[in-house]
């Protein structure tokens, strides 16, 4: 990885600035994950609420992540690393601008499934998941801003348990609309929530491999782990 | 177009060697400028030579067609094979040398003679020609190649000196290619033109290299990147690094060649 400065110093304030734009949309998203778990199991109407209004700023950064690049790119014609870092940029940002969308989603249905009857402990099951696929994000966010290889590949590792959460959590979804069908509605909206959490962890792994892809050159050649075992309606 | 069609043309077209270079070093006087350079420059293909001012590229460029015998203080050894005749022999006439192995300066540097004559020069002192009407047809054919034709064929008797900067480079390279050369050189070639006249001569670049090799010496790396397919990174008298023109500017493997090609160093 190259460190050193460039000859024209406002290149590397450009390149800087594209990045620390990039990360603040990092911790946002982070930020409207968790509060939107939080939301969820503790039933806050106002957090569920300032969640969903929050994901326009998301959406704002990512718009003014691509423009900066798009004037980076036609004002510098970075090479090499300056314009793998560009590229994994806006990358990035797209994942992340995905993840704030599943957030807000599951603010959303917070608000309608307060309105109906308790699902036991899925909730609590729900935002372990969304607390474990938020510190998949920050390694993943992490691993970007110290260009860690190491971490990045066991982002992609990790993803493997979040996948195998999910699995379990769709099963007890099962049990409970088995159980009793009033319970179905609450049970839809909810496996929607795990299952857009789930997407959220695949988003942190695509940040991971283009991690990879900017310190290396090379995008990861093994194919990823994956524990997807939901058997389609067998059990 | 296909996806593997999008492939093939980025592919180096033909793999056959045309000048190879072994240990090549150049000395002048007591300055080592060029240090063990080995190089296969393919035929039919764009070559770029890039690097700071003083990396030696412009010395080995003038290597290939024995342009350095002209500098008194100008040592060079190693070998040289152009189609694996060794050029530095000492049977080998460097005018003929030249005549197979075409150059093109920075400057624009018509003769003061006639745009015609600037181009029927090379073919009447090599005799490339038996008549008139073929130097006529050869001439026509070098300014259509040059993309100069249509503009100055109505006034071919005129001064080549009287065009503007990019015609007279236009007219130097329709001269160049008159001797009906297998190899053109070309040093910075439009460091003193505007862009469209760039683009112009870099498009010529671009058809030229279906008849001939092109070695372009150039400080853009922009243009190096646009025009070559094989590009060769020299710093401190070292080539540093040679290799496919995409591959050098998305992820080369010298760390020199990394923080040139991105301005990190000069």
């Amino acid at each position: 990885m190259n460190t050193e400065r460039h000859i024209a110093s406002a290149f590397d304030r450009d390149l800087e600035g594209i990045q620390a734009l990039v990360v603040k949309m990092g911790g946002l998203v982070e930020a409207a994950l968790a509060d939107a778990a939080t939301a969820l199991e503790t039933r806050d109407e106002a957090m569920a609420e300032r969640v969903r209004a929050q994901d326009g700023a998301i959406d704002a950064l990512e718009v003014q992540v691509n423009d900066e690049c798009l004037r980076l790119i036609a004002t510098r014609a970075p090479a090499a690393t300056d314009l793998r870092v560009v590229l994994t940029v806006m990358k990035i940002a797209a994942s992340l601008e995905r993840c704030g969308d599943y957030a807000k989603n599951l603010a959303k249905r917070s608000l309608v499934l307060n309105q109906m009857h308790v699902v036991e402990g899925a909730t609590a099951s729900i935002r372990r998941m969304a607390r474990q696929v938020g510190l998949l994000l920050k390694d993943a966010l992490d691993s970007f801003i110290h260009r860690d290889v190491e971490l990045a590949a066991s982002v992609r590792q990790q993803d493997r348990d979040v996948d195998h959460m999910y699995t379990a959590l769709f099963r007890e979804f099962l049990t409970h609309m088995m159980e009793d069908p009033r319970n179905i509605t609450a049970c839809m909206h909810l496996h929607f929530i795990a299952k857009n959490i789930e997407r959220v962890g695949d988003h942190a792994t695509t940040i991971a491999e283009q991690v990879i892809f900017l310190a290396t050159g090379q995008m990861p050649s093994e194919p990823r782990p994956k524990a997807d075992s939901v058997n389609m309606g067998k059990d | 177009m296909s996806v593997i069609e999008m492939k093939l043309e980025r592919e180096v077209a033909a793999e056959t060697i045309k000048i190879q270079a072994r240990k090549v070093q150049v000395h002048y006087g007591t300055n080592h400028a060029l240090k063990d350079v080995d190089v296969d420059i393919l035929s039919k293909n764009v070559t770029a030579f890039i690097g700071p001012s003083g990396c030696g590229k412009s010395t080995f460029l003038r290597c290939l067609n024995r342009m350095n015998d002209t500098v008194a203080s100008a040592k060079v050894s190693g070998s040289i094979l152009l189609d694996g005749a060794d050029i530095y022999d000492p049977r080998v006439d460097p005018v003929q040398l030249r005549a197979k192995v075409g150059m093109v300066f920075q400057k624009p540097n018509p003769f003061p003679k006639s745009i015609y004559d600037n181009v029927a020069y090379g073919p009447k002192i090599h005799g490339l020609t038996r008549s008139k009407a073929e130097l006529d047809e050869v001439v026509e054919s070098c300014l259509r190649k040059a993309a100069l034709w249509n503009e100055v064929k109505d006034r071919l008797q005129s001064p080549g000196t009287g065009l503007s900067g990019g015609q007279q480079q236009r007219l130097c390279i329709a001269r160049a290619i008159a001797t009906s050369p297998e190899v053109l050189l070309m040093d910075e070639p439009c460091s003193a033109l505007d862009p469209i006249a760039t683009a112009q001569v870099e498009e010529l670049i671009d058809e030229l290299r279906s008849q001939f090799s092109v070695v372009i010496v150039t400080h853009s790396m922009q243009q190096a990147a646009r025009v070559s397919q094989r590009t060769a990174f020299f710093h401190l008298g070292h080539l540093v690094e040679y290799g496919e023109t995409g591959t050098i500017f998305t992820n080369p493997k010298d760390p020199r060649t990394e923080s040139y090609i991105t301005g990190r160093i000069g």
